[in-house]
């Protein structure tokens, strides 16, 4: 009989054979010097505490603070989030979708799960699960109701699939009443679904 | 290939790789222009999703010049043009698509064809 409770066993835990084969391989690589223990923790640690949405958090509001930031990252959106010094991997070529009250912009990898590291950190786990990679295309209204996001009939919903080598960063639109805020506030306002475009910031 | 060590990892994440290509290549298609995505299988690595295929939509911008995917998966750097192409949803999805929205697909040239 199999001693452990059953909410050891939740539908979202990773195969037990996916977490015995990644550990294999990890093993392996370590052992034939392919892979230096102490960079892969370096990398983790990158993106655990360093690198996350954070910064992206910092470069919305700074466009909504700045009309001549907003202006530079909607014309050249990899230099504009650089002078913020957010660059490098997974974020090279970088086009940022700004949402207006007639646009709604939601980003999604049909093919993967690209994802603008840099100012965004590691994907989430449903942005790489299959139903969200399927759904957002075929039916973004309903899958942004699930995130709790309900958008005015009008508003002309715009997905975009990062099938190649560009990767999108939402603009969301700056909620009212945040006249009176500095720069730090209003990034507290920055959520990371808000710039995937599965939700809309917080309000102050 | 050189094994990565922790002390290099910040440098060469801050680095990064971009696929974009010096080649100044002409545009086979213009901002605006109508296209088909070719309904093609390679057997292959592709990144021209099942879903666009046979479809048709417009030339929303073009990225520049890239390594293309398809050939780099085979380890060859073949520099090829990339769009953003737009598809209405009702063009993918039929009826069960929704009025007014869209899908916007980056698309490598050899993907496509002139629709008019």
């Amino acid at each position: 009989m199999n001693e452990l409770p059953m909410s050891h066993h939740k539908h979202n835990d990773p195969l037990p054979e996916t977490v015995l084969r990644v550990k294999a391989l990890e093993s392996l690589l370590v052992e034939k010097g392919l892979v230096d223990p102490a960079a892969l923790d370096a990398l983790i640690d990158t993106y655990e505490t360093k690198v996350g949405p954070r910064n992206g958090a910092r470069v919305v509001a700074r466009a909504w603070a700045d009309p001549a930031y907003r202006e530079r990252l909607l014309s050249d959106a990899s230099a504009a989030i650089a002078e913020l010094g957010f660059s490098g991997r997974q974020g090279e070529d970088m086009v940022v979708l700004e949402n207006t009250p007639q646009v709604h912009n939601m980003v999604v990898c049909t093919l993967c799960s690209c994802y603008p590291w840099p100012v965004l950190g590691l994907p989430p786990v449903w942005y790489k699960s299959a139903p969200y990679r399927a759904r957002a295309v075929a039916e973004p209204r309903a899958v942004l109701e699930e995130f709790g996001c309900s958008l005015p009939e009008d508003v002309e919903v715009r997905v975009w699939d990062s099938t190649a080598e560009v990767r999108y960063l939402v603009l969301p639109m700056r909620p009212r009443g945040t006249d009176a805020l500095n720069q730090a506030q209003l990034a507290e306002l920055v959520t990371r679904d808000s710039m995937i475009g599965t939700a809309l910031p917080r309000s102050p | 290939m050189p094994v990565l060590k922790a002390d290099n990892v910040a440098a060469v994440l801050r680095k990064g790789a971009s696929a974009r290509l010096a080649d100044p290549l002409p545009a086979r298609f213009a901002v605006g222009q109508t296209v088909h995505a070719l309904n093609i299988n390679p057997p292959t690595h592709t990144r021209i999703p099942r879903y666009v295929r046979g479809r048709r939509g417009v030339v929303h911008s073009d990225h520049g010049v890239f390594t293309f995917a398809d050939a780099h998966a085979r380890g060859e750097t073949v520099p090829e043009r990339l769009y953003s192409v737009r598809f209405s949803s009702e063009e993918l999805w039929g009826p069960q698509g929704s009025p007014g929205g869209s899908v916007y697909v980056d698309l490598f040239e050899s993907y496509l064809a002139s629709a008019t």
